[in-house]
């Protein structure tokens, strides 16, 4: 008898006791947000989205390397030797078209590991979080801000460029190929005349070779 | 309607499925439980749903710092503490000086993160017995140390704020006021949740004498973390085997004591994390007091981890228990292997040992006070 008498005043005090607790947070502040009327200000480096300030980039790849994803897509172009494309603002020269630059953020894991390779500091997250779509490939943003006829135009001077510099190159191979032809003949040739010269002195040719 | 009693007049086993979209599962579990009426007979648990191929994906990076955001997604209820573990075992493997702000600002984060765990520990286990209330109130401190976590790293939930050797980036300036400010508001709460859930009779009638795991059997499965602890024995990585700084702060161990009921039950382990939750309070403010105010965090980062042939297991306290991580490296840039071994699992291997015999509506409890994540169970 006496311990559920006991059993019952616990239950009895534990349970006003908690309601107690209740009712003083009933009189406190509230702690929600009424979201679509009110909006929680995101702390300034918070990490929401990605973003490219294209201006700055030099299109060397880094951060779609540093990717544990691979949701940045770069190519680049380089540029001919008639066009200067300018410097980033930190100074450093930009030698490469960028003809794509996309990133999907419906792969991105916002693990911030692009953003610290960067040479320019082009690549940031920023606090911006309201960005879902209906349809999925809109999620992949294009930050190249080139046409695609400049594209186009860009990839035919390249192409035209390199393949003359690959003529050059190859020209140049040939040249070199030629010449070490010709010098390997009159080694040959040198050799023979010493051997038909001096054919007794046999152990005393390889070094004489080495040295040559 | 099925037949309980055949035609021979015995009595049938009948075979359920709890999950694996069963709220209180926490998680995708499925559990196929062979009952005797209510009596569970036998529990099986199924798991896999959320396997993503942790091992193996950080086996494919082309470097070890590439693993880390991988990590947070184990158990994503206390990335800081996953990442911690992940970077104390390559810095091991590197024989790597951290700096002592970077370390006492991992300390800082890593105990806030328990305590952040242990908050929705509890809230989602006295959400399972049906009290609702607690959840929500303690879902309002674990919001505050979320907002400190995103001012400093900038992501709510999977931070990817440790690197190898440092930090991802700097704190922020009022980071010590912030952290103390929380510290201060949050020791009463600690008080008023022991009003409110663990000192209520309901709640205990619930949880007393329910799943008890004697200390014989959780050492045989080797748990660890407040699991353990629940069953009255004093082991705790940061002090047994003390990683980070951790030997430098002063903290007591929490144990089961069987206070209300049997020793090893839900409300044991349940109450470990409570009076946990104090001890990091501890441990934060004495870390607070010591932290170097100046220093680069990002000095010791390594441009390029060039890994020399070996390995190396390293085991930290995470909130659900021994966190380890072996990783072998071979000379190239990224790892040959990681294992993770995590707590969780090894503890829903013993989820049928210790509720043989209970009632459908205890196995909830019993699921609840191991405080498993299925993310880092299936990993």
């Amino acid at each position: 008898m006496l311990t559920i008498i006991k059993q019952g005043w616990s239950t009895f005090k534990s349970i006003f006791t908690g309601m107690g607790v209740t009712i003083r947070h009933f009189f406190g502040p509230s702690v929600t947000l009424q979201y679509p009327d009110e909006r929680y200000e995101l702390p300034e480096n918070s990490r929401a989205k990605l973003y490219v300030n294209i201006d700055d980039c030099i299109g060397c790849n880094l951060c779609a390397r540093a990717c544990p994803v691979n949701c940045i897509d770069i190519e680049t172009v380089p540029a001919t030797a008639d066009v200067d494309l300018g410097k980033t603002s930190t100074g450093n020269p930009k030698r490469f078209w960028l003809t794509r630059f996309d990133i999907d953020m419906a792969k991105c894991m916002y693990c911030d590991l692009c953003v610290h390779p960067c040479p320019t500091d082009c690549i940031y997250m920023v606090p911006e979080y309201e960005y879902s779509e209906f349809d999925r490939t809109n999620l992949i943003y294009h930050f190249s801000n080139l046409e695609p006829e400049k594209i186009a135009e860009v990839k035919e001077k390249a192409e035209i460029e390199a393949a003359e510099k690959k003529k050059k190159r190859e020209e140049m191979q040939k040249a070199k190929a030629e010449a070490a032809r010709k010098k390997k003949e009159m080694e040959a040739k040198k050799e023979e005349n010493e051997k038909s010269g001096d054919d007794d002195n046999a152990p005393s040719k390889p070094e004489s070779d080495g040295g040559e | 309607m099925i037949e309980l009693i055949s035609d021979t007049g015995e009595r049938r086993e009948m075979t359920i499925n709890m999950g694996p979209q069963h709220p209180s599962t926490h998680g995708v579990l499925r559990l196929e439980l062979v009952l005797d009426g209510e009596i569970i007979k036998k529990v099986k648990p199924h798991i896999g749903y959320l396997h993503r191929c942790f091992e193996k994906y950080a086996e494919e990076m082309d470097d070890y710092a590439k693993v880390i955001p991988y990590t947070d997604r184990m158990d994503y209820v206390s990335a800081m503490n996953q990442e911690h573990g992940y970077v104390v075992a390559v810095e091991r493997m590197l024989e790597l000086e951290v700096p002592e702000r970077v370390e006492h600002i991992r300390v800082i984060v890593a105990e806030m993160q328990r305590i952040a765990s242990h908050l929705l520990g509890i809230g989602a286990f006295g959400l399972d017995l049906g009290a609702f209330t607690p959840f929500l109130y303690l879902f309002t401190e674990r919001e505050k140390i979320l907002d400190i976590f995103e001012k400093v790293s900038g992501a709510r939930l999977l931070y990817n704020y440790m690197a190898v050797g440092g930090l991802m980036r700097d704190v922020h300036p009022e980071f010590k006021e912030d952290v103390a400010d929380f510290v201060k508001t949050f020791r009463p709460k600690i008080k008023e949740l022991d009003n409110l859930l663990s000192y209520n009779k309901i709640f205990i009638n619930r949880t007393a004498n329910i799943g008890v795991l004697p200390v014989e059997v959780a050492l045989n499965y080797a748990a660890s973390g407040p699991v353990l602890r629940g069953s009255g024995l004093k082991w705790d990585l940061r002090k047994d085997d003390p990683y980070s700084i951790y030997d430098r702060f002063e903290f007591d161990i929490p144990v089961g004591s069987g206070e209300v009921g049997t020793l090893g039950d839900c409300w044991d382990r349940y109450i470990v994390r409570v009076r946990e939750m104090e001890q990091s309070l501890r441990i934060i403010e004495q870390a607070l007091e010591s932290m170097p105010d100046e220093g680069d965090v990002m000095e010791a980062i390594p441009k390029r981890i060039r890994m020399k042939e070996g390995e190396i297991y390293v085991r930290t306290e995470s909130p659900r228990g021994e966190l380890g991580y072996f990783i072998a490296g071979d000379n190239s840039a990224s790892p040959f292997r990681v294992k993770a071994r995590a707590p969780s699992f090894v503890h829903l291997s013993m989820l049928p040992a210790i509720s043989r015999g209970s009632l459908i509506a205890d196995m909830v409890a019993i699921i609840g006070s191991i405080d498993i994540v299925l993310g880092e169970v299936d990993r």
